[in-house]
């Protein structure tokens, strides 16, 4: 049995619909990327799994349905939300943001911070420092440190990437690579940028107008002229 | 909880306590009744603070809870003759109580809509004392003979400062607590308090009621000092207008912002009354505000704890 499972999932807001039929299974310990434009649906796809848009189909995390829970049920049946880093509480500090997530997984406070902060060492270093003074960098560990204190079975990261030097999301890769690795933890990501969804992911979703067009495993894709033609641009 | 208290802290609050506590023995009579005045409006602004300048939802009917609070136990003590020590308790569960009511289905809305219609909920508070039962409420003229609590300024300063000395000290240690933390997270981005896990619906629910517990005491006790109750002393657009000024002012999202906002604004006011007896006072302290928050818009505190670094 898949870790999560969504089934003919649509999307709306309001009469806009932004996701249409999509289907796709993530097993335990993969790591997931799905693909595509400004538009695409990827940022909605984790929305609808956070219970934050109006859906019809049906998700599913360990075969227990999410659709109709409110977010703070679905965080704690196990799903974890790094927002792309805009999202975080600017006028806090990193200590506090990462607190902010630990409601949820309150009898692990110690641990779980300890795990974040393993992953990146930086966060110990500026356990005082006002997320709003970071760099983009920074603030990104911040933003998967807050989701990775609630304990989750999956971990969503929402366009990691974005605006960062290649050498900063080297690191984030790294991070997540060895989260993955240590702990078995799934990792659903969204991407713009191919080639790091290439190095991180093993299975990627290809996301066109709200639907998915093309799924397969890192290599297959690479290997697909058409796609990397189409998509890749190379 | 309170991982972030030391005895530093402490401290510093048992020196405020004692350097409070020797004001009748250093201030003239006339200045203490000032100043018991400035210590219910520093709970007023710490109870209208703990809910708007923390999670950002900014309410413009704080009124309306304070005269909840004070017309309930004014009404049960004067016309039912309720001794004060239990007509003040139910005035405050009847704030939380009432306030969750009319104000709840609010806390679904954001930003502007928000303190619209909270406004509205002090406006209709104000017909409703008029209207409804004019024979319990006073009507237009209100109450007057209401049972005092103390005798004499230094008595009725002590009981002002112990109120606000204990509802500073418990929203500061609510404000250190993670649930203080969250209730600020919610200013920044209540989206992603909720991605993180936390319901705010709740937490709003629970900010709301402190506020209003807090705000339907200070009414309570403070219509027990004063002996009488107007609607329109109490649900006046100025008086709402201090209470967020004082909070601002001083510095919202803090503790201390608050008190020592209610201070200087009670005291600029008073001040200013030979020189200005009139309304004209307030387009004074209105052009002081004014100049504060375009100089530093985080208040007073923040002013001085530049200062205090610097040094």
């Amino acid at each position: 049995m898949a870790l999560l499972d969504i089934d003919k999932l649509s999307a709306f807001y309001g009469k806009a619909q932004a996701l249409q039929d999509v289907s796709l299974s993530i097993a335990e310990g993969d790591i997931v990327a799905l693909i595509g434009t400004n538009g695409a649906g990827k940022s909605t796809l984790l929305d609808s799994i956070m219970g934050q848009v109006t859906v019809s189909g049906d998700i599913r995390l360990k075969g227990e349905s999410l659709v109709g829970k409110p977010t703070s049920k679905i965080v704690a049946a196990g799903v974890g939300y790094a927002p792309e880093r805009a999202n975080l509480f600017a006028h806090m500090s990193v200590r506090n943001n990462l607190l902010v997530g630990a409601y949820t997984a309150r009898d692990n406070i110690a641990d779980n911070l300890s795990r974040v902060e393993n992953l990146f060492p930086v966060l110990a270093e500026r356990a005082g420092q006002e997320t709003s003074t970071q760099s983009g960098g920074e603030r990104q560990m911040v933003s998967i440190g807050r989701a990775l204190m609630t304990n989750p079975s999956i971990l969503l990261v929402d366009e990691p990437t974005i605006g960062l030097a290649p050498k900063v999301f080297n690191d984030i890769a790294e991070a997540l690579r060895r989260l993955n690795a240590e702990t078995g933890l799934t990792i659903l990501i969204t991407e713009q940028n191919v080639n790091f969804a290439l190095t991180l992911a093993r299975h990627i979703h290809v996301m066109e107008t709200g639907r998915i067009r093309v799924s397969g495993t890192a290599d297959e894709l690479r290997e697909d002229a058409a796609l990397a033609e189409a998509y890749f641009g190379h | 909880m309170f991982a972030t208290v030391n005895w530093r802290h402490l401290l510093l609050w048992a020196v405020f306590a004692a350097g409070m506590l020797l004001l009748p023995e250093l201030v003239k009579k006339g200045t203490l009744r000032t100043i018991i005045m400035a210590q219910y409006l520093a709970i007023f602004a710490m109870s209208w603070d703990f809910l708007s300048g923390r999670t950002g939802y900014i309410s413009f009917g704080h009124p309306f809870l304070i005269g909840i609070g004070a017309y309930t136990t004014a009404i049960l003590s004067y016309r039912f003759g309720v001794p004060v020590e239990l007509s003040i308790p139910i005035a405050v569960a009847t704030t939380v109580v009432g306030s969750v009511l009319f104000f709840l289905p609010a806390l679904r809305i954001r930003g502007s809509y928000f303190a619209l219609v909270t406004l509205a909920f002090m406006e209709l508070m104000y017909q409703l004392t008029q209207v409804i039962r004019p024979d319990l409420t006073g009507g237009t003229r209100g109450i007057s003979g209401i049972e005092t609590l103390t005798r004499g300024a230094v008595n009725g300063f002590y009981l002002s400062f112990v109120l606000m000395f204990v509802t500073a000290f418990v929203l500061w240690l609510l404000s250190r607590s993670r649930l203080g933390t969250a209730l600020s997270a919610i200013s920044m981005n209540e989206d992603a308090v909720a991605g993180s896990g936390l319901n705010t619906t709740k937490l709003k629910l629970f900010a709301f009621c402190v506020s209003a517990a807090v705000a339907g005491m200070g009414g309570a006790f403070w219509v027990h000092y004063l002996g009488s109750i107007a609607p329109r002393a109490l649900f006046d657009i100025n008086f709402l207008f201090t209470i967020i000024v004082a909070a601002l002012i001083g510095g919202a999202s803090t503790i201390i912002g608050p008190m020592a906002g209610a201070f200087f604004l009670t005291f600029l006011l008073e001040y200013l009354r030979p020189f200005l007896p009139g309304a004209e006072r307030y387009l004074i302290y209105g052009g002081i505000a004014l100049l504060i928050y375009m100089y530093q818009p985080k208040g007073l505190f923040e002013i001085v704890s530049r200062l205090w670094r610097r040094a």
